[in-house]
């Protein structure tokens, strides 16, 4: 498991850092997808791993918890899973997830290489808040904020950091990558 | 390991050659002052994951050459790190190979898995010339 070091442990103007965990088999998918997250500013504290399984264990989601002590999973904001994994897929750990009987699941987006709308639409029958179509750009990294869920966000202190929203890879196109109709998490 | 100096400007020709799309750039772009070497580091964990995952396919090929599923779940790894880095060649190489896969057309998986590693073989060649 990659522990991301929050950013350098700044805290971007007006607001609160995002934990997102990332789950991707692919060390190279994973290392991008980090970059980015790092990149679109002092918002993002990332975790990456490399299966569901491990991401499991960091959500305390485990049946033998005593052997693997793990973060509080209240202190993840966001999940971003990559849909295809071996073992356990990211729809397993969206299922997993969702079945969670908290009050206010973690919310989860779905990466896929594939745009398959019967992949979408099973997703997002089981509660995914969004699709997005890799390999990622900024624009899909900086709409992730509105998925976390506000009254949970991690608080930081350190040395203010601005925010860097200067950096705007140029979208390939927007109808590749679909997007579900999904609810910003109360 | 590649040691990352040039701008980004003279990896006009690897992209004019289409060996590597616009997504390359992304890579440029993500290094900065706190991820000094993120192109050398992406790069390098790109062609260690790619080699890895050929010699599966080579073996797979091998050993198990009527489980299209498995080629194909090794392939769609392979074409992934592919895409990440914007290898267009190779990827394209890799799309061909998946079709083979789902046409459960084993000649079609051997001559188009030759090209796939060639592809890999003159990228990596490439990138060495720029970086080193």
């Amino acid at each position: 498991m990659e522990e991301g070091e929050g950013s350098n442990g700044g805290v971007f103007e007006g607001g609160l850092e995002v934990r997102v965990l990332v789950v991707d088999d692919s060390p190279v998918e994973r290392r991008m997808v980090e970059g980015l997250l790092k990149k679109s500013g002092a918002m993002f504290q990332v975790i990456a791993v490399d299966s569901g399984k491990r991401a499991m264990e960091v959500l305390g989601l485990t049946d033998d918890k005593a052997e693997h002590p793990t973060v509080d999973h209240q202190k993840v904001d966001i999940i971003l899973t990559d849909y295809s994994m071996p073992e356990m897929t990211g729809y397993d750990l969206l299922k997993t997830v969702k079945e969670q009987s908290c009050r206010k699941p973690i919310p989860v987006i779905i990466m896929s290489s594939e745009n398959e709308p019967q992949r979408i639409s099973r997703c997002r029958a089981i509660g995914a808040e969004d699709f997005i179509l890799k390999p990622l750009q900024t624009n899909d990294v900086l709409r992730l904020r509105s998925y976390a869920r506000p009254t949970e966000l991690s608080p930081r202190t350190g040395t203010k950091r601005k925010m860097a929203l200067e950096l705007m890879a140029e979208n390939s196109g927007s109808d590749r990558r679909p997007r579900l109709a999904g609810l910003a998490v109360s | 390991m590649f040691i990352y100096t040039r701008p980004a400007y003279q990896f006009c020709q690897v992209v004019l050659q289409g060996y590597l799309d616009e997504q390359f750039y992304q890579l440029e772009e993500l290094q900065d002052e706190s991820s000094p070497n993120f192109v050398e580091e992406v790069v390098t964990l790109f062609f260690r994951d790619s080699s890895r995952l050929v010699a599966n396919i080579d073996q797979a090929l091998q050993k198990y050459p009527q489980d299209f599923r498995r080629l194909d779940n090794f392939m769609h790894q392979l074409k992934g790190s592919a895409s990440s880095i914007g290898a267009a060649k190779m990827k394209n190489e890799c799309t061909s190979f998946r079709e083979f896969c789902n046409k459960e057309n084993r000649e079609g998986c051997l001559r188009s898995f030759q090209k796939v590693k060639k592809e890999h073989a003159v990228l990596k060649q490439k990138l060495e010339n720029y970086f080193q």
